[in-house]
């Protein structure tokens, strides 16, 4: 029973850290189309940051918070150098089919990726090196019963939570969230009706930046912190995403749970090892049976 | 009739000049490039997969370097528990990953762009980690030690005493020779133009009649065989396992691919030379300065990111597609 209490709890922790991965994916699937493969990168470099400035003497909640708008930063130059050229290039040989100009894009996020990645070596060395969590990760004592949860998981559960209120209530209450889903919803008409849809484009990335570097941050106190640590963080993510639907926000949290409950079962009663086949068999299963996910929209080939 | 013998003899025509330049480049390099240049052409091989993929039917895979491991395991499993000559080997492993591709190719059938980048991406972490799951058989972290043994008699009859390096170069050259005689093939014949129809226009290539799913997993089950050849080749160099196979191999891959010029065979060499060379030039480069190691062995990978994304975003045809666009003007 304490086993299968113990697998819940972290799945529901490690869950709701999928479900910002898979958020941040989303929102820049939703915004722009693209799947950005270095979304991880560009949370472990502003980890790295916090890292930095916390070895230098700044508190936690100062690094935290810078690391948050340098993950913004990074997600906003990632769409205004890269992105935003690369999708005025539409005339290019290459780039002349619908296919390509879906493959493109990823290629060059993962471009982006190895730059981050080489750079985050250089910058930092290549070694792990731990990152610290704001309350204790040790088993919560309760009337003198270790629990099978610790305060970090309780931590992570409700700071989670608070972002996930804020993401909806930015996206159903404010005007800027607002005309980031119409344009989602259709980038001509959005236009037309005078919404800057290239602004609301990095807009989507700068958030989608915040979000994984919340998770990078998050993560990387159990998984330790280095340029590749991450990667890992990012193909869960996916997985969650797809789960859920790619242009779904609400599937994106659902997924993220699911993927968080499976992963964490697995570990908890078979070997941590068998975690990528686990993934693997879930995203085939998904997309064999519901390519669409549990609550994206039927139409999933954007063209 | 005549058109598909002429497609044919200017691919061997090419692949025969392919092959006596590469034939002297070994002569005149000393060891150490020599190997590097055994390098270019596994990687080649390898790149070549990337191009028929991604390039001529506009599919992309992030797992081809899973792909090299399922070849590379192949041929060791093949050579070490069935006794196999090292050339059999070779090419019984690109049966093995091309039914990988299958498997691969059913999955994929159905999915595009950023899905099957991200399906192929998970294929590429998962698949790694049967060696541990297996580990009697796969050796694990390990992996399988290959011998590549002496220069055998007849060839040094033939050549002359050949080093180590200058062997393996020797060793790989016939496999690059076919996968590009293949792929020139290919890329001229009616099969090309079917792949190259469906990635611009997927409707429109039905309506001419290709069937879309069944050439998808064409495409994979060819380009998986070439990727398996990849593999198995270049696990010679001594050992086949996870570490010789991570997930940035496929990077690497795309990168060639993609700096060379993703739609161009020649583009394909191209960009393997790049990527093979690259750090050996940076080093060169930077020799004079006292560089840090930290700085020294970041740098090329920095280096190579940022051509990969200073391609994409300035001329995504590459190397290869800057200059035939030339040719046009």
């Amino acid at each position: 029973m304490d086993l299968f209490l113990s697998a819940l709890f972290s799945g529901f922790a490690r869950g709701s850290l999928y479900a910002l991965v898979a958020l941040g994916l989303v929102l820049v699937w939703r915004g722009a189309g693209i799947i950005n493969f270095a979304q991880m990168g560009q949370a472990m470099f502003s980890t790295y940051i916090a890292s930095t400035l916390i070895m230098n003497g700044q508190s936690y909640w100062v690094a935290f918070f810078i690391a948050l708008i340098s993950g913004a930063l990074l997600g906003a130059l990632v769409d205004l150098i890269v992105m935003r050229p690369l999708s005025r290039k539409r005339r290019s040989e290459a780039l002349n089919s619908p296919s390509m100009r879906a493959t493109i894009p990823v290629i060059a996020s993962l471009g982006i990726l190895g730059l981050l990645q080489a750079l985050a070596g250089m910058f930092w060395a290549g070694e792990e090196r731990g990152f610290q969590t704001p309350v204790a990760n040790e088993g919560l004592t309760i009337a003198s019963r270790v629990m099978p949860f610790t305060l970090f998981d309780i931590f992570i559960i409700s700071i989670v939570a608070v972002v996930l209120l804020l993401t909806t209530v930015f996206f159903t209450k404010t005007g800027m969230g607002l005309a980031m889903r119409a344009s989602a919803l259709n980038q001509e008409v959005a236009r037309l009706s005078g919404i800057r849809t290239s602004t609301v484009r990095t807009l989507s990335w700068a958030i989608s930046g915040i979000a994984s570097s919340l998770a990078g941050l998050l993560i990387t106190p159990t998984s330790n912190l280095s340029p590749n640590t991450l990667d890992l963080a990012l193909i869960i993510g996916f997985t969650a995403a797809v789960v859920g639907g790619l242009d779904s926000l609400p599937g994106s949290v659902l997924g993220g749970f699911i993927v968080g409950l499976v992963i964490s079962f697995v570990t908890f009663y078979r070997s941590p090892e068998d975690v990528f086949l686990a993934i693997l068999a879930l995203l085939l299963l998904v997309l064999i049976l519901r390519p669409s996910g549990l609550l994206g929209s039927k139409e999933v080939r954007r063209v | 009739m005549s058109k598909r013998k002429s497609i044919a003899r200017t691919s061997a025509i090419k692949t025969l000049l392919f092959i006596t330049a590469i034939f002297f480049l070994g002569r005149i390099f000393d060891p150490y490039n020599q190997g590097q240049l055994a390098v270019v052409l596994m990687l080649f091989i390898a790149v070549l997969s990337i191009t028929l993929l991604t390039g001529s039917s506009g599919q992309i895979s992030l797992g081809q370097g899973a792909l090299m491991a399922v070849g590379g395991y192949a041929m060791a499993l093949l050579v070490l528990n069935a006794g196999l000559d090292l050339w059999l080997g070779v090419l019984l492993s690109i049966v093995a990953s091309s039914l990988a591709g299958l498997f691969l190719g059913i999955a994929a059938a159905r999915l595009s762009g950023p899905y099957l980048a991200g399906t192929t991406l998970v294929v590429a972490l998962a698949i790694p980690t049967l060696a541990n799951r297996f580990e009697s058989v796969l050796a694990g972290d390990l992996g399988l030690i290959i011998d590549f043994g002496a220069t055998p008699a007849w060839v040094t009859e033939i050549f002359g005493e050949l080093g180590y390096e200058q062997w393996q170069l020797y060793f790989v050259l016939p496999f690059a020779g076919l996968a590009l005689f293949l792929a020139l093939n290919i890329f001229g014949s009616r099969i090309g133009r079917s792949w190259r129809a469906l990635r611009d226009h997927e409707i429109a290539a039905s309506l001419m009649g290709i069937e879309s799913s069944k050439t998808r997993i064409l495409v994979f089950v060819v380009s998986s065989g070439f990727a398996g050849l990849a593999g198995a080749l270049y696990g010679l160099r001594g050992i086949v396992g996870p570490s010789v196979y991570p997930v940035s191999l496929s990077l690497t891959l795309l990168t060639a691919a993609i700096l060379g010029g993703i739609r161009s065979i020649g583009g394909a060499f191209i960009g393997s030379v790049l990527v093979v060379f690259l750090p050996d030039w940076i080093e060169s480069l930077t020799g004079g300065f006292e560089l840090s190691p930290q700085i020294s062995d970041y740098l090329p990978a920095v280096v190579s990111g940022i051509l990969l994304i200073a391609t994409v975003v300035i001329n995504p045809a590459g190397v290869a597609g800057g200059l035939a666009h030339k040719k046009h003007h």
